[in-house]
């Protein structure tokens, strides 16, 4: 799990800066951006569409329109990371409204990425992670997108909420409901 | 006077603890998590677990990155156009510049015919 916690609120600065004034000043270099946030942005993507095609779809877009849009990103609050991810929002809200529906996702493709590399740890919760992913596949998509970008990318509940245009409260709510409904679907 | 944290506050506390590595155990004593909620801190520490980043196909990471690259080199002229037109103006001067000389010089020297009967 690569995942890290997102800066204290106000308590310490966008580490990306230097690299988004770089590619600012020279758009080659947001490279460096794109191989740091391609993973996270891709499993972003893959966990709420829960199909590879789909996400990487998601994802080239997210990437594209970031890229256009760099110019344009001032550090007033918001880190670069959710603000890109606010950009992947709007691409996979518009891939979801373009499916017609918002199903519950089948996350059974899930099961190749789940307990890392150790085969150990494979077998001990490979039960434990088909449960876990059944459930997630059963949250609403708001409540699904926070666990999502809380447990998988390291979000903290201030950057979430800049992702999906709520408060830090209601971020805040919102996990806490999804967990509940989590630990009640695994009880069941 | 201070207010005591919601429940969804110390919830989050507790899951920024398990992100930095404390085990549910501490987790939740630190963050103050009721007998109710625990059982959200198991699940929250299940999701840590369980739930991993997926690696991106390497051919599809090189597309995308040559895209980008591609995108980035292209419009470099139309995002610095103040560039585009000091590096006409001054191509332009030089070409005036080049042109005029030439022609200067040409009304100077003599002919090559000329220069040999003056030499004879």
């Amino acid at each position: 799990m690569t995942a890290q916690p997102g800066p204290a609120p106000g308590t310490a600065r966008d580490a990306d800066l230097p690299d988004v004034l770089a590619a600012q000043r020279d758009h080659a270099a947001f490279g460096t951006l794109y191989r740091r946030y391609l993973d996270g942005v891709y499993g972003y993507c893959f966990y709420l569409l829960g199909d590879h095609h789909d996400a990487e779809d998601v994802t080239e877009r997210t990437f594209v329109a970031a890229l256009a849009a760099i110019d344009a990103f001032r550090d007033e609050g918001a880190t670069f990371r959710a603000w890109l991810f606010r950009i992947a929002h709007n691409q996979l809200a518009n891939a979801l409204r373009a499916r017609g529906r918002h199903r519950s996702t089948s996350l059974d493709a899930m099961a190749e990425l789940s307990a890392g590399d150790d085969p150990a740890l494979l077998a001990g919760r490979a039960e434990e992670g088909r449960r876990l992913r059944g459930a997630l596949g059963r949250l609403a998509d708001d409540r699904r997108q926070v666990i999502v970008l809380r447990f998988v990318d390291g979000l903290s509940a201030r950057e979430i909420g800049a992702v999906l245009g709520r408060s830090e409260g209601a971020v805040r709510v919102l996990q806490h409901r999804a967990l509940r409904q989590m630990a009640d679907l695994l009880e069941t | 006077m201070t207010t005591r944290p919601t429940r969804a506050e110390r919830l989050d506390r507790a899951i920024e603890a398990l992100l930095r590595g404390s085990t549910p155990g501490v987790a939740a004593a630190t963050a103050e998590i009721g007998g109710d909620d625990r059982p959200l801190v198991v699940v929250a520490e299940s999701l840590r677990t369980t739930l991993a980043q997926p690696v991106v196909a390497p051919r599809f990471e090189a597309r995308v990155g040559a895209r980008l690259s591609g995108a980035a080199a292209t419009p470099w002229v139309l995002r610095h156009p103040g560039r585009l037109i000091v590096t006409g103006a001054v191509g332009s001067a030089l070409g005036v510049g080049v042109t005029a000389y030439a022609v200067w010089r040409s009304t100077r020297r003599p002919s090559g015919a000329a220069h040999r009967l003056l030499q004879r």
